[in-house]
């Protein structure tokens, strides 16, 4: 051990000796290939992306206003207005003969 | 600056003649930041190709040509910092991280008896690598920019951008932390 030499000083010569130990280094031939790969790589996917975004934006524009137009159109006919009980109602209409009309009532019955 | 601003201000319009020129002035010495930052070799490489893919991506958000190394700095942290957290490699520190042969190394080189050969070379880093273990990966790249690629704290703050005695505390706790680690593995050395 190094009596004259702290735990402090000893790290900081550590440090210097990783510093020489790791000294700067060449890239390899392929380094600058690779990365304009990834660049377009990088590229060709935000622009795909960015299209893929603009065709739902663009879409769902054209579906609100096709729905728009759709709910601002006036009925045209009247059919078309009336809902279903309205329908129901017309269908089965309470003031017919066989609901408005007098009960008849069988007096000679033979159970009674 | 390895380049001059009207090389940088070029490739911030979108002159990849310019960028490619860019590239090659810096990448031998982001490799080298790298290289001592996550200390695993075959990585390297391609940690470097991330920060010039951020750096071609970010060039127009770069505010001035004359802050461009720190940005290239910061963009070098990140992604040495994001490499670190995906490998999740670096368990809490245990004394018995660090081999015998490892104490035995830190010893030589504090002491100046290390021949350089690439054996040992390789077995300095895995030494450092385990010391730093007692630290966080934000931490780490933080003490290694400054006590091994020598980086002052107005350059840390500059590409940090927190104020110079925040990164003084954070810089001494980490220290600290890495020292005691240091100090438990020369224990161990001694009664070992």
């Amino acid at each position: 051990m190094y009596p004259m030499q702290g735990d402090d000083d000893k790290l900081d010569s550590l440090w210097r000796a990783y510093r020489e130990a790791c000294p700067d280094r060449e890239p390899s031939a392929d380094f600058m290939p690779g990365l304009w790969r990834r660049i377009e790589s990088r590229r060709t996917f935000s622009f795909s992306f960015e299209r893929m975004v603009r065709g739902f934006v663009t879409a769902a524009a054209a579906l609100t206003i096709a729905i728009g137009v759709y709910m601002s159109l006036p009925r045209a006919t009247p059919a078309a207005e009336t809902n279903y009980l309205e329908a129901l109602a017309e269908a089965n209409a309470l003031d017919t003969p066989e609901n408005v009309g007098p009960v008849r009532l069988e007096l000679n019955d033979p159970g009674r | 600056m390895l380049v001059d601003f009207e090389l940088v201000r070029r490739a911030q319009q979108g002159d990849g003649a310019a960028f490619n020129e860019v590239v090659l002035a810096y990448r031998k010495r982001t490799m080298g930041t790298i290289g001592r930052l996550i200390s695993r070799s075959e990585d390297v490489e391609d940690v470097a190709q991330e920060v010039f893919l951020r750096l071609y991506f970010s060039l127009d958000q770069l505010r001035a040509p004359e802050v461009f190394e720190p940005w290239l700095y910061r963009l070098t942290v990140n992604a040495a910092y994001d490499y670190l957290r995906k490998q999740r490699r670096r368990p809490e520190f245990r004394m018995s991280d660090l081999s015998e042969q490892q104490v035995m190394m830190a010893d030589a080189v504090a002491g100046g008896k290390v021949e350089h050969d690439q054996q040992q070379q390789k077995k300095l880093r895995e030494t450092v690598d385990s010391l730093l273990g007692a630290v966080s990966e934000a931490d780490r790249v933080l003490l290694l920019m400054k006590e091994v690629e020598g980086l002052s704290l107005r350059e840390l703050e500059k590409i940090y951008r927190v104020k110079e005695n925040a990164l003084k505390v954070r810089l001494f706790r980490a220290r600290q932390r890495v020292l005691k680690a240091f100090e438990a593995a020369e224990r161990k050395s001694e009664n070992g």
